[in-house]
């Protein structure tokens, strides 16, 4: 029973890795045809007003855009699996530094935003779904509402007016790095990560209470409410492990939608994240930048997608053998 | 029912992490800086050359940096900075600067009249984009160590202005361009040198105790980037910044009885303006181009663009410069602008309009003339795209009609030659008039101050006259600080100066 349990998880594993890798690949494919599929010369285009014959031979033979495009995909390819995604072509800084600077305020952020997510809608939605059509159910259905209707830059500016300017409890903006000063990390993250949370969690809310009922309506549950287990027992045994499913799943995606940039919330609370950076390459067509960044957002969208399929294994043993 | 307390418990153990640190307390940025002034920009520098950037946000930055040879002062007059005194020769060819004696670079090495040729040099040699500012110069020598010599081809000026207008023309160290760290790391001779920066956070400076005009009062400069303006907004009246531009202009009239912040509004050298593109019909036609300024409400615009802070203006140099010419050639006139289009034989007339969402004003502005235009049965189609799109739509004269500003003009030359002269660098509308040339290239070498005003005025009346640009308003430079920030001011020319605050 054991080899076979083990054997099953590592192959299970395995598959999911090597479609992870395809996955990648094709990622890598479409981060290296962004640059040419753009209409224009890009390196005339991110010049634009800095333009000279001479700045542009540079700028095109450092980015290696004069090679042929064989080479040029080989070679992308190859500096990309050893970390070296290029340089700038607005700063000539290297693409894969800028990225690792601000991976940690994304993190933060998606990690805070996501536990605030779950403390929010795991309570709630059992809640709701446990008094499905009592005035309790109304009240989390309507306000879980409210949070997935409310804009988030809106949200962000109500939080920072509440807590910041009247109450004076949190800053309003900016970061700190976790390791420098832990205290300050909190501070600063609470805002942004309660901005995102909120909105993480009003969704999730109205996911999970669905998934409890879906799960409560079986057969099952009603055999084992006959068989007298007293009725938490039932929610937590039969209904929440079952509904755990869903949950991961949504979950996951909005996990990994946070980890893709929260432009907005990082325009709001000044939180230099990702998307900001993003935004900026796009605006700025600093296609290096640009091109790195899709492809760590690639890479953290299938990470969190392969802990999701394991942790789908872990919870469900069913899911491993199919 | 277990996790519920663990919840609790969780929600507990913030609460009381939130509580025991003390509030309205200031970003702590380590024990050097922690005294520092912190100042709000909006936006991240691209790098940090001053000779490279084109940045708004790296030049506030760099202000505090670097230093240029001469400066303008608060009334835009060329004053001694790195260059203590001049002398221009009788021919007016030879311009002979002599050197601050003493002065150090923030890495302590010494700074002399070789530092200047350098820079200049670089800057010629090179083909950046300031190079346009040296076209009339042929030569840069340092004849010794305090001395600098500028040859030009012919009578120049506005040679100050050209070289000291802003500090894109910076003096910079030969040693730090060399290594490359200039882009991140700049050293020059100015109130503060670069300390460190954090990727889309924030810049610190620290205080120059060596600097020539005497050592800041304060320890330091943090820059820190806030792009939504009502964020910062709340930190500053929060008391977590002490300055910053980053203003909603919406909120000025409140903030202006806010008794808990100083609000400076000064009026800018910046100009707005509208323009149409020649090398397409009918817009070659004065009396279409006429019609089109009969036919716009300037202070509809002025009040939809800047909740009414800036001022309308027909010419694009200021009320209150000393080259402003007074110029009322329009009203809002749709009777005579459709007897324009009458004569012109021209009706059912569509403009493909561009608008940049980087500079809302000019997608802003668009609605309000497509609105006002429609009133002469012209129908303008607003097509809004990102700056760089915006830019290659504009140097490849792919438009009809757009609408853009000009910052930092010093010398009446900045306002009118480059935009209005044949073939002139920034002439996208294609404006030719041998007068107006004529005219542009006298006022270049004129000495005579007031034939030179004279000669300006003449040029842009004729400009306006004929609508190559068709001129809207010149906004304010709008900015916000604590009341514990002494001696500073808001300046026309955006240069955001630090050397002398102080925090109380």
């Amino acid at each position: 029973m054991k080899t076979f349990f083990t054997s099953s998880i590592v192959r299970f594993l395995a598959r999911r890795l090597l479609y992870s890798l395809v996955v990648l690949l094709g990622v890598l494919i479409v981060a290296f045809s962004l640059v040419h599929l753009v209409p224009g010369d890009p390196v005339r285009i991110a010049l634009g007003t800095r333009y000279s014959p001479d700045a542009y031979q540079t700028l095109r033979a450092a980015s290696g855009l004069d090679r042929p495009i064989v080479e040029q995909f080989l070679g992308y390819i190859g500096s990309a699996l050893t970390g070296d995604l290029g340089v700038s072509f607005r700063n000539g800084d290297p693409v894969t530094l800028t990225l690792l600077d601000r991976l940690p305020a994304t993190l933060s952020l998606a990690v805070v935003g996501i536990v605030i997510a779950l403390l929010i809608s795991v309570p709630a939605g059992i809640w709701a779904a446990l008094r499905e059509g009592r005035i309790s159910d109304a009240v989390v259905r309507i306000s879980s509402q409210f949070g997935v209707s409310i804009p988030d830059f809106w949200m962000g500016l109500l939080l920072i007016a509440l807590f910041a300017s009247t109450l004076g409890w949190l800053p309003t903006s900016g970061y700190q790095a976790l390791s420098d000063n832990p205290a300050g990390w909190l501070r600063h993250v609470i805002l942004p990560g309660l901005t995102v949370g909120l909105v993480a969690g009003a969704i999730m809310t109205r996911y999970i209470r669905s998934a409890l009922l879906d799960v409560a309506s079986m057969g099952y549950v009603r055999t084992a409410r006959s068989k007298g287990l007293p009725p938490w027992v039932v929610t937590l045994r039969h209904i929440v492990r079952n509904a755990l499913i869903p949950v991961l799943t949504i979950t996951g995606i909005q996990l990994a939608t946070i980890l893709g940039g929260v432009i907005v919330v990082e325009v709001v609370f000044a939180w230099p994240g990702i998307g900001r950076l993003v935004y900026t390459a796009v605006a700025a067509r600093d296609y290096p930048l640009i091109q790195g960044a899709v492809l760590l957002i690639a890479v953290l969208f299938l990470l969190v997608n392969l802990v999701v399929d394991v942790l789908y294994a872990v919870v469900d043993p069913r899911i491993r053998l199919s | 029912m277990r996790r519920p307390k663990v919840l609790v418990g969780i929600g507990l153990v913030i609460a009381i992490t939130l509580t025991a640190c003390s509030t309205g307390e200031r970003v702590d940025l380590g024990n050097e800086s922690s005294h520092n002034l912190i100042a709000a920009i909006a936006g991240e520098p691209d790098q940090l050359d001053p000779h490279k950037t084109s940045a708004y946000f790296s030049f506030e930055v760099l202000e505090n940096v670097y230093d240029t040879l001469v400066e303008p002062d608060e009334n835009l007059e060329m004053r001694p900075a790195l260059a203590e005194s001049w002398e221009v020769s009788g021919d007016q060819l030879t311009w002979t600067f002599h050197v601050r004696q003493g002065v150090t670079f923030h890495d302590g090495s010494p700074f002399s009249a070789d530092d200047v040729v350098y820079s200049y040099k670089r800057i010629i040699d090179q083909k950046l984009s300031n190079a346009d500012r040296f076209r009339a110069v042929t030569d840069v020598t340092a004849p010794d160590k305090s001395t600098v010599k500028i040859t030009v081809a012919q009578p120049t000026p506005n040679l100050l202005s050209n070289i000291g207008g802003f500090k894109g023309m910076a003096i910079v160290q030969r040693k730090n361009v060399e290594s490359g760290e200039i882009a991140t790391h700049p050293i020059g001779t100015g109130p503060f040198a670069f300390r460190s920066a954090k990727s889309g956070d924030s810049i610190t400076l620290a205080a120059n105790k060596n600097y020539w005009g005497g050592p800041p009062l304060i320890s330091g400069v943090t820059f820190r980037f806030i792009p939504e303006a009502s964020t910062a907004l709340s930190a500053l009246q929060a008391g977590e910044i002490d300055w910053t531009d980053s203003i909603p202009t919406q909120r000025v009239e409140e903030l202006k009885t806010d008794d808990s912040i100083n609000l400076g509004v000064t009026p800018s050298n910046d100009y707005w303006y509208l323009a149409l593109n020649e090398a397409r019909k009918p817009w070659n036609d004065v009396r279409v181009r006429r019609a089109i300024a009969f036919g716009i409400d300037r202070h509809a615009i002025v009040q939809a663009t800047s909740y009414g802070t800036a001022t309308a203006n027909q010419l694009a140099i200021p009320k209150g410069s000393p080259w402003y010419t007074e110029y009322h050639g329009y009203t809002l006139d749709i009777a005579k602008a459709k007897s324009l289009l009458h004569e012109a034989g021209v009706k059912d007339l569509t403009i493909d309009m561009t608008a940049t969402s980087q500079y809302p004003e000019t997608v802003t502005a668009a609605q309000i003339i497509a609105d006002n235009l429609a009133a002469l049965d012209i129908t303008v189609k607003i097509r809004s795209m990102d700056f760089a799109a915006w830019l290659d739509g504009e140097n490849a004269g792919n438009f009809d009609m757009l609408m853009m500003g000009w910052l930092g003009n010093i010398d009446p030359d900045d306002f009118y030659y480059a935009q209005q002269h044949t073939g002139g660098k920034s002439n996208a509308q294609k404006y030719s008039n041998p007068d107006v040339d004529g005219l542009l290239d006298a006022a270049r070498a004129e000495t005579n101050r007031d034939a030179r005003a004279g000669l300006y005025a003449r040029a842009a009346t004729i400009v306006a006259d004929e609508a190559s640009y068709i001129y809207l308003y010149n906004p304010s430079v709008i900015q916000a600080w604590s009341k514990s920030l002494a001696g500073y001011q808001a300046r026309p020319d955006r240069a955001i100066r630090f050397r002398t605050a102080a925090l109380n």
